[in-house]
């Protein structure tokens, strides 16, 4: 064991949080905010599709499983900016649960 | 006995086959095996597993029909459905995995140090996973009913012996890799339907892009018979019950205690990051192409079926009025079926579809399988979590610490059989459509799971008066709301029954906070086990500083 900066662990856990706050202000927008403005977005087209007609089947759904991803690489990104590693994670992950 | 009859059932048995064979191969050696899977499945992998142990009957066979009746008001469904896999995957399950607890009451009882915690956090997981598997019963109801072409009731007897001997036997390590067969199966079946009927409306074998066009052609249509437009939005509910539907879905899915469970299944917090990921690409091919199946098989119906005689019709009609879920009434007696005298089911629009557009006996029986494949594979992973919560959460935990592994899964296996008789007997007659009844599982662990998990995993100061009392308020306004508005008629803001979550939610995080601030705050040590959450396995959180766990020294 080996005592890490306090600040060190702080920044590790406030840039976790900013990029958290990012994605879940994306989220909001296309879905409850694109909901929200439906009834005045009938006569825009896109692609062919009324366009709040696009982003309840298509653009919402498209933007979820981006931000997923962005949100698995980003938290990857991190955790080896500050020095942890995967395979010290799985010894101790596998090792942590109450034996029954 | 008909060649549709014999090739439909001979893919149902082969694909039976395959899954029992998995399930054999590699049966539960040990409680942890039963529970979680020996924590060894690769992300993708477990993706899928999530997949089909997410994708219901409601999502394969109901929620395109849904979709259909409702227009624009059933894409809340798309939405909801997938939109809280970002709670899951970023809010609640890495953090829950580093925990490292078997089921998600244990993880409720632990972090707050009380068996009183952990009793109601099982009996909500009851609750919660037996009204949700109603759904599932109704739904191999009417799979078996059109196969055999008896009463979607017959069939719901049968899919009860199919679930039950299914789920009891397997656990979840046979349960894991069945369902990646099972997510393979769906999806194919879901797909083929949708890109047939793509190329021969639009000539175009991508239907994600291909329907726009025939959602404008169904606005035309739908102006000529005056009725409101298909696309036109908050024409079946307000606009509050669309977003209040949305958020019940959104977090009841980041609450739900069967799929939560499959997060325990991986190594780590990155792989339950993963995970997340890989289960919503998996899930977004079916949800990308549910509004692409309702528009082709509305536009079908309004074209191909509507207009002709009613003494003409083809054979698939008959089969259908047979399980009593499609109506055909001559109203103005001209001999000819208006699209108005069509009554037809939510439940039996993805079923029917392949039939009414003539895809031929192959393709048919393949949705058949699909569908069962669906049902089967949620169904044994509610189960999964209703003999969890009673064998491992209330029996091992409470009743009797001392029981042998033996006797453990025992009572697993007789709570799993008990339960599924039980939801049975209710899907004879289910008191709403299959995606109506599933909501109602959302909306409980909205109003229930979701605030205790949040308030527990991000707030150290939440304790267990707060969260029991929390859990108790959200569950009696959810069911209070759910009851009222669908027996009395009640609604505020024309919210009705499936939008029930937000207010059980807003009662539970309110009556969470107020009592928790108001009662001894947790101990240190609980509180220190809490901000251990937000980091890495690697790093530890102890009195006030972090260490890295480099294996340098023992502790």
């Amino acid at each position: 064991m080996k005592k890490i900066d306090k600040k060190v662990a702080d920044a590790y856990f406030r840039e976790k949080n900013t990029y958290m706050a990012v994605y879940f202000a994306i989220w909001f927008l296309v879905s409850y905010v694109m909901v929200a403005l439906a009834d005045s977005l009938t006569d825009v087209q896109f692609l062919g599709f009324p366009f709040h007609y696009f982003m309840g089947a298509i653009g919402a759904l498209l933007t979820f499983i981006i931000l997923l991803f962005v949100n698995a690489i980003v938290g990857d990104k991190i955790d080896k900016k500050y020095g942890i590693s995967e395979a010290r994670n799985e010894e101790i992950g596998a090792n942590n649960m109450i034996n029954h | 006995m008909d060649t549709q009859f014999i090739v439909s059932m001979l893919i149902i048995l082969a694909t039976f086959a395959l899954y029992i064979w998995i399930a054999v191969y590699n049966t539960a050696k040990q409680t942890s095996d039963f529970y979680v899977a020996g924590r060894g499945v690769p992300p993708i992998f477990n993706g899928m597993a999530i997949g089909a142990d997410w994708m219901s009957a409601a999502s394969f066979i109901g929620m395109a029909g849904t979709i259909m009746l409702l227009g624009y008001d059933g894409l809340a469904y798309i939405m909801g459905w997938t939109g809280g896999y970002l709670f899951l995957t970023i809010l609640l399950a890495p953090q829950l995995r580093k925990f490292g607890r078997y089921t998600v009451p244990e993880f409720i009882g632990d972090r707050f140090n009380s068996k009183a915690a952990l009793i109601i956090a099982a009996l909500c997981t009851i609750i919660i996973s037996f009204t949700y598997s109603i759904g599932q019963l109704s739904g191999s109801g009417v799979v078996i009913g059109r196969l055999f072409e008896i009463d979607a009731k017959i069939g719901t007897m049968i899919g009860v012996v199919l679930i039950a001997f299914y789920a009891a036997f397997g656990g979840m390590k046979g349960i894991t890799w069945t369902q990646v067969a099972q997510y393979i199966i769906l999806i194919i079946a879901y797909l083929v339907p949708v890109i047939f009927m793509s190329f021969h409306l639009t000539s175009n074998p991508l239907p994600w892009i291909s329907y726009g066009e025939i959602l404008t052609k169904m606005g035309e249509l739908d102006r000529e018979l005056g009725i409101s437009e298909y696309f036109a939005p908050f024409t079946n509910g307000t606009k509050w019950q669309f977003l209040a539907l949305m958020f019940t879905l959104m977090c009841g899915t980041a609450g739900l205690p069967h799929v939560i469970v499959r997060f325990y299944t991986v190594g780590t917090m990155k792989a339950a990051r993963w995970s997340g990921a890989w289960a919503l690409v998996f899930i977004g091919l079916l949800y990308f192409s549910a509004p692409a199946y309702a528009a082709f098989a509305r536009f079908i119906l309004m074209t191909e079926v509507a207009g002709n005689k009613i003494a003409e019709l083809p054979a698939w009609t008959q089969s259908w009025i047979d399980t009593g879920k499609l109506g055909i009434a001559d109203t103005n007696g001209d001999g000819i079926l208006q699209w108005l005298e069509l009554q037809i089911a939510n439940d039996i629009v993805v079923m029917a579809t392949p039939e009414i557009a003539n895809l031929g006996v192959f393709v048919i029986g393949l949705v058949a399988a699909g569908a069962m494949a669906a049902a089967l594979s949620t169904a044994g992973g509610l189960m999964i979590s209703i003999s969890s919560s009673f064998a491992h959460d209330i029996y091992y935990r409470i009743i009797n610490p001392q029981a042998s592994e033996q006797k453990r899964l025992l009572i697993g296996r007789i709570s799993i059989v008990v339960a599924t008789l039980l939801a049975g007997i209710i899907a004879l007659n289910p008191p709403g459509a299959i995606t109506q009844i599933v909501a109602w599982a959302f909306a409980l662990a909205t109003g229930t799971f979701f605030p205790a998990l949040v308030l527990g995993v991000w707030w150290k100061r939440a304790n267990a008066k707060g969260t029991i009392a929390g859990m108790l308020v959200g569950l009696a306004v959810t069911l209070i709301y759910i009851f009222s508005a669908k027996y009395g008629g009640f609604t505020i803001l024309g919210i009705i029954d499936t939008g029930a979550g937000i207010f059980g939610a807003i009662a539970a995080f309110a009556t969470n906070i107020i009592v928790s601030l108001s009662t001894r705050a947790p101990s240190q040590e609980l509180q220190d086990a809490v901000i251990n959450l937000r980091y890495p396995e690697q790093m530890v959180y102890k009195d006030g500083e972090v260490y890295l766990n480099d294996g340098s020294s023992k502790e």
